[in-house]
């Protein structure tokens, strides 16, 4: 029985086995194939190294030297625990909410303070307001003496002038006009005086 | 095309995938998919479907491929994988058990003289034969009787001595005629 013979059985035996049967291969496939594997392989990173922590935590945890306790005290010392983290947690939220009701007003304090700060010292605006008051009807009434000849309308508002702001600059103009209009009509009506008196003048 | 001419191609599809050229990898896949699925396919007990470990020889040479330094052919490097592949195949057992069932499914018919079932038999008896084999003599009677390879490309994808395969090679064939002597009997 030789080598070949072998070789032969064994080729005839291989010749009806069932054929291999794979799907066609993309090099795209194989590829998406590698990326997936290392996504998972870094997920898997992540999570062990996440498991190590927590493991360390949990046996710090638990190595701490802690009095052996029965479960039921253990069960309630641990729901006292909670709570008072409770208690904590809503003292704190207490605490950031009126920190925050605090900032809160303290910006609407200041943005108030500024739109007062833009407004003008009132007595100063009122004494403005009376000059210019003041001031337009001494002009009112120097053009009712000077342009229109209404020399009694304009010595009635010199006199308004003088009686609604007696210390106002303004009424010493007017009073100052007031004497001018009276000496003008003085002298006109010495001069009508004159005239009347003269011979052969009538 | 010449062996020489051959690997030079090789060379230079691997030297274009190192550049980045993704469609060299393709041309690879779709030059050495179908001998990869035959010698996966013998190595593993015929089992028919190798989708799977073709594609991890394939993801493997994808990882690898940057790091070939071309001390061997392609074809070799690529072997070299699928051996591997197929040894650290972890359900080899259930594959075999399966097997086995089902050739204790064909020796329990009543062939009633007929020579195609008997043939098949025959057949199904030799492949037994062989997986049953040790893996250092399975893959020698595989490498060598069924995909055809010379002593120095079976040396060079174990990574063992002249000497070592064909010692494996002897004590293969003494297996062999001890399980199929009446086979090979009948055949001379």
């Amino acid at each position: 029985m030789s080598e070949e013979q072998i070789k032969k059985l064994l080729q005839e035996a291989d010749a009806t086995a069932r054929r291999p049967v794979f799907s066609p291969i993309a090099a795209g496939r194989i590829r998406q194939r590698i990326r997936r594997r290392r996504v998972m392989r870094s997920a898997a990173l992540t999570v062990a190294a996440a498991v190590v922590v927590i493991a360390a935590i949990l046996g710090i945890i638990c190595m701490r030297p802690q009095k052996p306790q029965p479960e039921q005290q253990r069960i309630a010392s641990l729901e006292t625990q909670v709570r008072e983290l409770q208690v904590q947690t809503n003292a704190t939220l207490k605490l950031v909410q009126e920190v925050l009701e605090r900032d809160r007003q303290d910006r609407h304090l200041a943005s108030l303070e500024a739109e007062l700060s833009s407004i003008p010292e009132p007595m100063v605006e009122i004494e403005r307001q009376v000059d210019k008051t003041a001031f337009l009807l001494v002009y009112q009434a120097d053009k009712l003496y000077k342009e229109l000849n209404q020399t009694e309308s304009a010595v009635a508002a010199y006199r308004e002038v003088i009686q609604l702001f007696p210390k106002n600059r303004w009424a010493d103009v007017a009073r100052e006009r007031l004497s001018q209009i009276e000496k003008r009509q003085i002298n006109k009506s010495e001069r009508q005086g004159e005239t009347r008196c003269k011979p052969g003048t009538a | 095309m010449s062996a020489m001419a051959k690997m030079s191609e090789e060379q230079a599809l691997v030297e274009r995938f190192r550049r980045g050229d993704d469609s060299a990898f393709d041309r690879i896949v779709e030059r050495h998919s179908a001998e990869l699925a035959a010698v996966a396919n013998r190595l593993l007990g015929w089992p028919g479907d190798v989708d799977d470990i073709v594609q991890d020889v394939f993801v493997a040479a994808f990882t690898g491929l940057r790091a070939f330094r071309g001390q061997c052919s392609l074809r070799t490097w690529l072997f070299t994988i699928a051996i591997n592949k197929c040894r650290s195949r972890r359900f080899r057992r259930r594959l075999r058990l399966v097997r086995v069932k089902d050739l204790e499914a064909v020796a329990g018919l009543d062939h009633g003289g007929d020579k195609a079932a008997i043939d098949e038999e025959h057949s199904a008896r030799i492949r037994r034969a062989v997986q049953i084999l040790p893996q250092k003599y399975r893959e020698v009677v595989v490498l060598r009787y069924l995909q055809g390879l010379e002593i120095a490309e079976i040396c060079e994808l174990l990574g063992a001595r002249v000497n070592a395969v064909q010692v494996r090679l002897n004590r293969a064939r003494k297996r062999l005629k001890e399980q199929l002597g009446d086979l090979l009997e009948e055949k001379s």
